[in-house]
């Protein structure tokens, strides 16, 4: 072993010399702990292991307003624990350094304030900061005070605790009324360090809320709104990024003040230029792209114009990528995809998908999600999935792995991405259920996890969607009649809803699909029954309805089955029926299901078309259907017509 | 080309330029500025007293940076690091680059004073983790342990990192991560300014003849070399 300098220098023995009684050697302790810990996370985490910081949080604790060598040792020490590492946050919030650090911001030596303003600013960089509850009066006289100090460390911890704590709108307000717009502004205009911050405090106070957008974008006649719109153009690339944040938000609740084409455009090529940064700035501005064309169509237009998914697709073959801006630049692409069908049809010509199918398998949860759910998105295109050749088993394979993936969020996108492959095409249908997806998905449409379950039928749903009889049954024998019907009559009314849709198109189509709702004593149709009669969302009585009507295209058996489910009455009380409450009813879409129904049942070709018309007309519904030649929604005044026509050819129609 | 150049004399263009108004102040805070970045703490304190121009930092931050500087130039890495968490402990904890290229260097100069053994254990030690956070860290990693496979590491094709570049290359970084912790823009303005000039000078040449400066030192105009065509 080499003689080496630092070999009494190892965490153990610094940690003994930190008990020390004498204060020279503590405080030399302290200094060679603080220049072993910067920079160095190795060396945090064995010091946090061996139980330091609670040691130095109490020399910070028991120091005396007077040490102030102690006092800034043992500040700048506390500060490098919670900088990088969250255990390293965590066991500094836990020793109870918060009070002392706040205790000696009014030591009267700078250095001293220095010190603890720099790592108080450290912890409340951290999502595990507490939150500092400014709505308290002496609290916010306190953060105001930090805010308005002359010492630029100090005015800083005033901004980042703003930037963490401020959530609700109330706490906007307060700040607002205080005059800290008008604060930070100022700051904006001054010290290159406090910019940064101050935007990210601004960003804070303005988000959701309109009121404050206004106030702030009239600020100063608009002086404000432009100081932002500048620094948009900044040197300083995190500056770029936190100002085109800061206007990302003012867009969000208030687009009238983000209208302009000119700064729209600058906006989204900044955001996509920001990507050529190796650090964190180029890590954000993918997922601030996103948040900037959010569900925004004439946005998707404007970046397609300026060529962004070509160059997102660019950044997307980069290698080595790091993952959280894999993860962004998915994110981004799923939100440009998911509406224009050119950006969609652009993606595929690019020839990205495989980098898409790779990052299925990624060792980061969040960047598979993002993957199924840029799938997802790109597979929105009717015309692309029907083209065909761009989605086979090299992304269907990976896709049905995922679903039993240890991370819940990784399965429902997986399964959103299957929902929409399996929509409508033989061949990915075929391939689907060869490589055993069905299982799995059966498998999931009985997790405890609700959102699990929902996405799980809804799957099932679009994969029966037109599938030929073979198909059906191979679905139908793994999931189990009993199984169906339980998720009929599911505790969450949207999986209810789903549930049915799926029984609605397993029994389109084919006769022989419909006796499938009558197997097992018809536990499947008197399920539906059930729902129909009982449940109070609409769209799930839809679901109900369309099933009914469905099956109301089957035989004669098939036919009085649903006869006997719609004339029961609700409940004891109301004598009406329920295909009555439905036909009066103010949901257009339960009307026209619910008129389908009826045209199925007077279809004039079956043998008992005739007495079921005069049942109905004995129930009041033929003259309820009457009534409504004008409905106001053309769908259900189309198939009231088709009821009437039907009628004018039964002997008795003219009673 | 048939356009042919506007001709502007020295009588013309001297009056141009004395109608510029340029505020004393200002020359004075580019001085300034110029005196500060660059760390001449002596000069800077007596311009200040000379001009009365206040400097935007404070004085003795100067004189720690300096200290911060003439260690790194002369080997001695670890004074440096203790100097500059003494200055703000920020700076190397959220810039992970120039904490490697610290470390780096620090390696370094081990490898030169032959303390083998020394350097293999701090490699392994400290920079070894460093290396698996970041990929291009490992690749330097690796060409800095290269040197001690060499018998004359000076010769071997990374001797490069042996020269005194290499420490100036460190020393520049941290200064430069100093001076934006103060707030203050690592390059002085001044060479930039002069940049600027010569950039405008040859966009005007393709559009007219007039006195040049040529000479940055003296700042002498020079009249055009009459080439009619």
């Amino acid at each position: 072993m080499p003689a080496s300098a630092s070999s009494n220098n190892r965490p153990p023995d610094l940690l003994c010399r930190l008990n020390s009684g004498d204060e020279d050697t503590k405080l030399k302790a302290l200094r060679e702990v603080k220049n072993q810990i910067i920079g160095n996370k190795t060396k945090k985490l064995s010091y946090i292991k061996l139980g330091a910081v609670p040691t130095v949080v109490d020399i910070l604790g028991t120091a005396s307003d007077s040490d102030t060598c102690l006092l800034i040792q043992s500040a700048a020490v506390i500060g490098s624990f919670s900088c990088g590492v969250d255990v390293g946050v965590k066991a500094v919030l836990d020793s109870g350094a918060f009070p002392h650090l706040f205790r000696i911001l009014s030591n009267s030596d700078d250095k001293v304030v220095d010190a603890a303003a720099r790592s108080l600013r450290m912890i409340f960089q951290s999502k595990l900061a507490p939150k500092y509850y400014f709505l308290e009066e002496e609290k916010l006289e306190f953060l105001l005070s930090l805010l308005n100090s002359e010492n630029e460390n100090v005015t800083g911890l005033g901004a980042s605790i703003i930037s963490h704590s401020c959530e609700t709108s109330a706490e906007q307000m307060v700040l607002s009324e205080a005059g800290v717009l008008e604060r930070l502004i100022t700051l904006l205009e001054g010290s290159l360090n406090l910019r940064d911050v101050s935007l990210e405090s601004l960003a804070a106070i303005i988000k959701n809320n309109s009121e404050i957008i206004s106030k702030f974008v009239n600020l100063d006649s608009g002086r404000a709104l432009s100081l932002i719109k500048e620094l948009v153009k900044d040197r300083y690339p995190r500056t770029r990024l936190l100002a085109c944040m800061v206007l990302i938000a003012i867009g969000q609740s208030s687009p009238c003040h983000l209208r302009d084409i000119g700064i729209r455009t600058k906006l989204i090529l900044t955001l996509v230029e920001l990507l050529e940064e190796s650090d964190r700035v180029g890590d954000e501005a993918p997922f601030a792209l996103a948040r900037l064309i959010s569900d925004k169509e004439d946005l998707h237009k404007l970046a397609l114009e300026v060529d962004v998914l070509i160059k997102l697709c660019k950044f997307l073959s980069k290698v080595p990528i790091h993952a959280k801006r894999l993860e962004g630049i998915l994110v981004a692409l799923s939100e440009l995809c998911s509406k224009l069908e050119n950006c969609r049809s652009q993606f595929l010509t690019l020839q990205v998908l495989h980098l898409v199918t790779d990052a299925l398998k990624h060792d980061l949860a969040e960047v598979r999600t993002a993957a199924c759910i840029c799938i997802r998105s790109v597979t929105r295109s009717v015309k692309n999935l029907s083209a065909g050749h761009y989605f086979n088993e090299m992304t269907v394979i990976p896709l049905v792995q995922l679903l039993h993936d240890p991370c819940t969020s990784v399965q429902v996108a997986a399964l959103g991405a299957i929902s929409n492959i399996v929509v409508d095409f033989k061949i990915r249908k075929s391939t689907f259920i060869q490589c055993g997806g069905v299982k799995h998905l059966v498998q999931l449409s009985k997790s405890m996890d609700a959102v699990l379950r929902l996405n799980a039928v809804l799957a099932l749903r679009n994969l029966m969607f037109l599938l030929d009889k073979n198909g059906k049954e191979c679905i139908l024998l793994e999931l189990t009649i009993s199984t169906l019907a339980s998720l009929i009559c599911d505790p969450e009314p949207s999986i209810q809803e789903q549930a049915l849709a799926l029984v609605r198109n397993l029994v389109d189509g084919c006769v022989d699909s419909i006796e499938h709702v009558f197997s097992e004593d018809g536990l499947i149709i008197n399920s539906v029954g059930r729902q129909v009669s009982t449940a109070s969302k609409p769209e799930v009585c839809v679901q109900g309805m369309y099933v009914l009507s469905n099956v109301a295209a089957g035989n004669e058996l098939h036919k009085e089955a649903v006869m006997h489910h719609l004339l029961q009455p609700e409940a004891s009380e109301y004598t009406q029926s329920v295909i009555i409450k439905f036909l009066q009813g103010s949901d257009s879409q339960l009307r026209t299901a619910s008129v389908w129904g009826v045209v199925n049942l007077t279809y004039p070709g079956s043998p008992g078309a005739s007495d079921r018309y005069a049942r109905l007309r004995d129930a009041g519904i033929i003259s309820q259907i009457k009534s409504m030649v004008n409905d106001p929604c053309l769908d259900a005044k189309f198939r009231v017509r088709t009821v009437l026509e039907q009628c004018m050819t039964f002997p008795s129609s003219s009673a | 080309m048939g356009t042919s150049k506007r001709v502007i004399t020295r009588e013309e263009w001297e009056k141009r330029l004395n109608e510029v108004n340029i505020r004393k102040e200002d020359m004075n805070k580019l001085v300034m500025n110029y005196l500060v970045t660059e760390g001449y703490v002596e000069a800077a304190e007596r311009f200040k007293m000379e001009s009365g121009t206040e400097p935007l930092v404070d004085l003795a931050s100067i004189t720690e940076r300096m200290a911060v500087k003439k260690a790194l130039h002369s080997g001695d890495i670890e004074d440096a690091i203790e100097k500059v968490n003494d200055l703000n402990p920020e700076i190397l904890d959220t810039n992970p680059q120039l904490f490697f290229l610290l470390q780096q260097q620090k390696l370094i100069e081990l490898i030169r004073n032959g303390k083998t053994e020394e350097a293999l254990e701090f490699a392994q030690e400290e920079l070894a983790p460093r290396g698996e956070e970041n990929q291009s860290f490992l690749e330097e990693l690796e060409k800095t342990v290269a040197l001690l496979a060499f018998e004359n590491a000076a010769d071997c094709p990374v001797g490069g990192l042996l020269d005194i570049s290499q420490r100036l290359k460190t020393a520049n970084e941290v200064n430069a991560a100093i001076l934006t912790s103060q707030n203050h823009e690592k390059d002085p303005k001044l060479p930039s300014l002069l940049k600027m000039l010569v950039w405008a000078q040859s966009q005007l040449d393709e559009k007219a003849l007039y006195p040049h400066i040529k000479d940055l030192s003296t700042g002498v105009l020079e009249d055009h070399s009459a080439s009619k065509k």
